[in-house]
């Protein structure tokens, strides 16, 4: 299988304190991958990495093969890589349709002179795009409030109407900071069958995940972090099974000694 | 009946033309401020709209329908040149950058003694009928109204909100501020046009840190949130003064900074504001 992303020997540091150090990730054509780790681990500053909200120090990403290190974040949108954030960060002031309609920014299919215009053209595109948002929210099962105040909707349902909004642009690849962070395992399940489904219809997914069940369950490949490395690559079952893993996330003071002397 | 309209018209409608003049600055500074940028520009692209648009005039010229065009495309280049610039720097430096600006632009129109007239000041010795001045006001709502349904819109929103999470959604940041300070531009060019005519007469002092307080202030009494609410804001910031000095003379003074006071407290979001509407229908459903 040929590989959607790949990272090369990756780092970041802000000031003395390395958060990602020599990272290479391989994210095979359509699979779900996990990213797990201990709190301040790194995992978020490796989707910021991706995203182009940060820049890396070293190291490079590649996406189909292609450079993205340096490149300003809407372009690494528009070459295919959309994300949603820890904590959640939906726009204030908008409704559930238009936070997805801004996520529609790149399949808009007019230039924003039409659009200004109001060209026949540019008004048929934009009710095509409308549709099409609202067939989004449908899938994360927030269509019927398509027209309410985002700000006013509870937690797991704001966290579903960013990942509809990371769909619009129609993504290779979706990055998911811990998507289910603060949900039942009822609305958890939920998750992992829409990124199955969305695995299904040819996305590739790189999700932050705590929930091991989640991560065994949903997840094809899984890489585990730790002080900004990887500690373990592979299936779910492997990198649960790796001592170093175990120690990680239940190791007693002197495991986490040894923990500390990989870095 | 007609007698009694005309009182009126003695009376007010000076006040009427200078609310429609201010509520060019007020969309000036709206256009920005709907892209997440506070800026005192609007004062600079007046000064060079009204200044140029007045000397196109006078030495080409150039009838008066087309001077306030003329003002417009002035303002927006100059604005465009101003982006450049600005948009290097960190938000809050831009709106002190700007201030810097205001300054400058008094000492150029001190000392461009050919084209301001320096101290002496220029006569604007040209026509304008009130009803061109609604006219070109409506035209100018309508582009705001286009503005805000069309995809730039709803980018402006976005990176107005949070930037950095537009860019990761596609949205250039970066060029849709740059769109905003052209738009921003041509509005503030066209209203220093407007002012030179309904003045006839520009001094270094007509363009100064006077339009930069009442453009804010109409845009925090009106909305910031909405275009409408930049028009509102303008009118009663205009009209506020002269009601007073009819109704309650002794708090003319005072009227209008008890006015921003009161709304800053109670709606902080101006008197137009497109999310309270919403959570009430958000609460009701
Ligand atoms: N912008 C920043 N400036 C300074 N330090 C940062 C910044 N972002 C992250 N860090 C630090 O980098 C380390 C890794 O943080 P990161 O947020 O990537 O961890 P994480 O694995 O996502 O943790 P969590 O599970 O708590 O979300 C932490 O020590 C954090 O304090
Ligand atoms: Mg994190």
């Amino acid at each position: 299988m040929s590989l959607l992303l790949e990272t090369d020997d990756l780092g970041k540091s802000f000031g003395g304190l390395t958060a990602v150090a020599d990272l290479n990730l391989a994210v095979p054509h359509g699979c779900v991958a996990g990213l797990m780790g201990p709190n301040g681990a790194g995992k978020t500053t490796v989707i910021n990495l991706l995203s182009g909200l940060l820049r890396a120090d070293r190291g490079r990403v590649l996406l189909d093969g292609v450079p993205m290190q340096g490149l300003p974040p809407h372009h690494i949108a528009a070459a295919g890589i959309a994300r949603t954030y820890q904590n959640v960060r939906l726009f204030s002031g908008m409704t559930v349709l238009e936070q997805v309609m801004a996520g529609c920014f790149l399949r808009r299919g007019t230039s924003l002179m039409a659009s200004f215009l109001g060209l026949p053209a540019a008004r048929a595109a934009h009710r095509a795009v409308q549709s099409h948002a609202l067939d989004l929210l449908d899938r994360v099962g927030m269509a019927d409030r398509a027209e309410e105040l985002a700000e006013t909707l509870s937690y797991g349902e704001q966290r579903r109407i960013e990942i509809a909004r990371a769909l619009g642009s129609n993504p290779k690849l979706l990055l998911l900071d811990e998507p289910t962070a603060g949900m039942n395992a009822q609305e958890s399940d939920g998750i992992g069958r829409l990124v199955h489904a969305l695995r299904d219809g040819g996305m590739t997914v790189l999700m932050v995940e705590h929930n091991v069940r989640l991560v065994m369950d949903f997840c094809d490949r899984v890489t585990v972090m730790n002080f900004g490395r990887a500690l373990a690559n592979g299936t779910p079952a492997e990198c649960m099974a790796h001592p170093d893993v175990q120690a990680a996330y239940f190791g007693r003071a002197d495991d986490a000694e040894r923990i500390r002397s990989l870095r | 009946m007609k007698m009694w309209l005309e009182d009126i018209w003695a009376a007010y409608g000076s006040t009427l033309g200078f609310g429609m003049v201010n509520a060019f600055f007020a969309l000036s500074t709206y256009a920005v401020l709907s892209a997440g940028i506070l800026s005192f520009a609007t004062v600079t692209y007046a000064a060079a709209g009204g200044f140029l648009g007045t000397q196109l005039a006078l030495h080409l010229g150039l009838p008066v329908f087309l001077v306030l065009p003329a003002a417009a495309l002035i303002g927006a280049a100059l604005a465009f040149v101003v982006a450049l610039v600005f948009l290097r720097l960190e938000s809050h430096w831009m709106a002190l950058a700007s201030l810097a600006l205001v300054l400058i632009t008094r000492v150029v129109a001190l000392n461009a003694t050919p084209l301001t007239g320096g101290v002496y000041g220029l006569s604007v010795p040209l026509f304008f009928p009130f009803a061109g001045l609604v006219v070109l006001l409506g035209v100018v709502a309508v582009v705001f109204w286009r503005l805000n349904q069309s995809w730039y819109g709803i980018a402006a929103r976005a990176v107005r909100e949070d930037p950095a999470v537009a860019s990761t959604l596609g949205i250039p940041p970066r060029r849709i501020q740059t769109i905003a300070f052209v738009v921003s531009g041509a509005t503030g060019g066209i209203g220093g046009m407007a002012l030179a005519l309904s003045l006839q007469f520009l001094s270094p002092d007509t363009y100064f840190i006077n339009i930069a307080f009442t453009m804010i202030a109409a845009v925090v009494l009106g909305g910031s949130y909405h275009w409408a609410g930049a028009i509102l804001g303008a009118f009663v910031f205009t009209a506020l003064p002269v009601v007073a000095q009819a109704v309650l003379p002794e708090f003319e003074k005072v009227l209008n900074g008890v006015a921003l006071l009161l709304i800053m407290i109670f709606l902080p979001r101006g008197l137009i504001d497109p999310r309270f509407w919403r959570l009430r229908k958000s609460a009701k459903s």
